[in-house]
């Protein structure tokens, strides 16, 4: 129970970072996604099996926050949940490693599903330019961001997971 | 009288002034300066060396004290500093505010045919496809779904979505954001749309119309989303293609939507939902 406080807690104190910092921080007009990585390396390091309940409310947390759907958001989320439950069985004697190729394919699929979202909106847009000014910073900067992120969340999950906290 | 005058006892009081009074010249007028000087070094040098054994001799025991007094001085002065370059920086930073405010009320005053209410920028959208910022107020301050925001140069964007508290607005560089305009100089109407990036273009203007770079555009009122006459931006540059019945350019915007901090919410305007009109 302290343990989803805690993850609760951080997620809301990195979400006013990501909403009031990191979306003013852009490369071209790509900008990091925090929130995402923070969920990536609690979830590596949380093995609770009522993580899923947590994963909803912080992806619920988001939708009501942001513009887009919040289908997209559980799609990320959930799919973020699910990868890493698969990286801690063989890949956890190496989780920096687990963290940054989950950031690299959840960015992936963000982008992938915003790009989708706005084509099925109708928006005009030039797919080039979503990809090289929007898209590839954007990913750059989740994978540039993902190591210190996996350093102070493992000190946090320390606090939340003092026996179960591994590798 | 004269061997009374010339008496020994007055003959040598005579010499001894006339030597005194001879020192005294040859002092006066500098000639004794070198033995002064040779004779008084001893003497000084040895004053100077009793000073100093002295001052070392006082410095040995008054100088921890002196020094514990210093440093606890030096500390608290360092505190006041550190707390009154705190001070400045909110003073600062109040003030920037405040001249906000007073711009915004300005704009407000020259402007009196809306109705505002000022909010403060507190948030940016999270995905970078789209360009939305988060107001601090909400529907508890009497906003509502599709109210236009402004600043004092211009138009910002309308209110998306909200709560009690807080409102989400889409921007105008949105890429899901039409704005109907008007061009001041050739009385043409067009359509400013926002892009993934968060640039605006113009889109379009008859291909007939001569625009210029530098154009001013402006709200036209026209499809009930925005008040007509509200700044939306100056036309950068103009394509035209062969065989198209409009143009299109690059415009920019009069709000520079990554400095928001502050925005007027124009509350007498309701926004008309066309949507159920369009074929």
């Amino acid at each position: 129970m302290i343990s989803y406080l805690i993850g609760f807690a951080g997620f809301l104190v990195t979400g006013m970072l990501q909403l009031s910092v990191f979306s003013q921080i852009k490369i071209l007009s790509g900008s990091a996604d925090i929130l995402l990585l923070y969920l990536i390396v609690w979830c590596l390091y949380d093995r609770s099996k009522q993580l899923w309940l947590l994963v909803f409310l912080m992806a619920g947390l988001v939708s009501s926050v942001s513009a887009l759907p919040a289908v997209i958001l559980m799609v990320v989320y959930f799919f973020v949940f699910g990868v890493t439950r698969l990286f801690q069985k063989r890949l956890m004697q190496s989780p920096l490693l687990g963290v940054i190729v989950i950031t690299f394919i959840a960015s992936l699929l963000q982008i992938v599903l915003n790009i989708a979202y706005l084509f099925i909106s109708g928006v005009e847009f030039n797919l080039n330019t979503a990809l090289f000014e929007v898209a590839l910073p954007s990913l750059i900067l989740n994978m540039f961001l993902a190591i210190p992120m996996h350093a102070i969340i493992r000190e946090i999950a320390h606090y939340a997971f003092p026996k179960g906290l591994e590798a | 009288m004269i061997k009374k005058i010339f008496s020994p006892k007055n003959l040598r009081n005579l010499i001894i002034s006339l030597v005194v009074v001879g020192v005294l010249f040859l002092a006066l007028s500098g000639y004794l300066t070198p033995l002064f000087s040779f004779s008084a070094s001893p003497f000084i040098s040895a004053q100077s060396w009793m000073a100093q054994r002295f001052l070392a001799f006082s410095d040995f025991f008054n100088s921890p004290r002196d020094m514990a007094t210093l440093r606890s001085e030096n500390q608290q002065l360092e505190s006041q500093v550190a707390m009154l370059q705190s001070e400045i920086v909110a003073l600062q930073e109040n003030l920037a505010q405040s001249e906000i405010l007073y711009t915004l009320l300005d704009f407000a005053r020259t402007n009196p045919e809306h109705s505002y209410i000022a909010a403060t920028v507190i948030g940016r959208e999270i995905s970078p496809f789209l360009q939305y910022i988060i107001i601090d107020k909400g529907s508890n301050d009497g906003l509502r779904y599709g109210m236009p925001v402004v600043t004092q140069q211009g138009l910002v964007g309308r209110i998306d979505a909200l709560i009690a508290n807080a409102a989400r607005i889409q921007l105008i560089s949105d890429a899901k954001s039409v704005v109907n305009v008007k061009l001041q100089t050739a009385e043409v109407e067009g359509l400013v749309r926002g892009s993934v990036t968060g640039e605006i273009s113009l889109d379009m203007v008859p291909v007939e119309t001569d625009v210029q770079i530098g154009d001013i555009l402006m709200t036209s009122g026209l499809g009930g989303t925005y008040p007509p006459n509200i700044f939306v931006g100056q036309v950068l540059t103009m394509q035209s293609k062969q065989n198209v019945l409009f143009q299109t350019g690059s415009v920019q915007p009069v709000v520079d939507f990554s400095n928001l901090s502050a925005v007027l919410v124009i509350t007498n305007f309701n926004s008309v939902d066309i949507s159920p009109l369009v074929p």
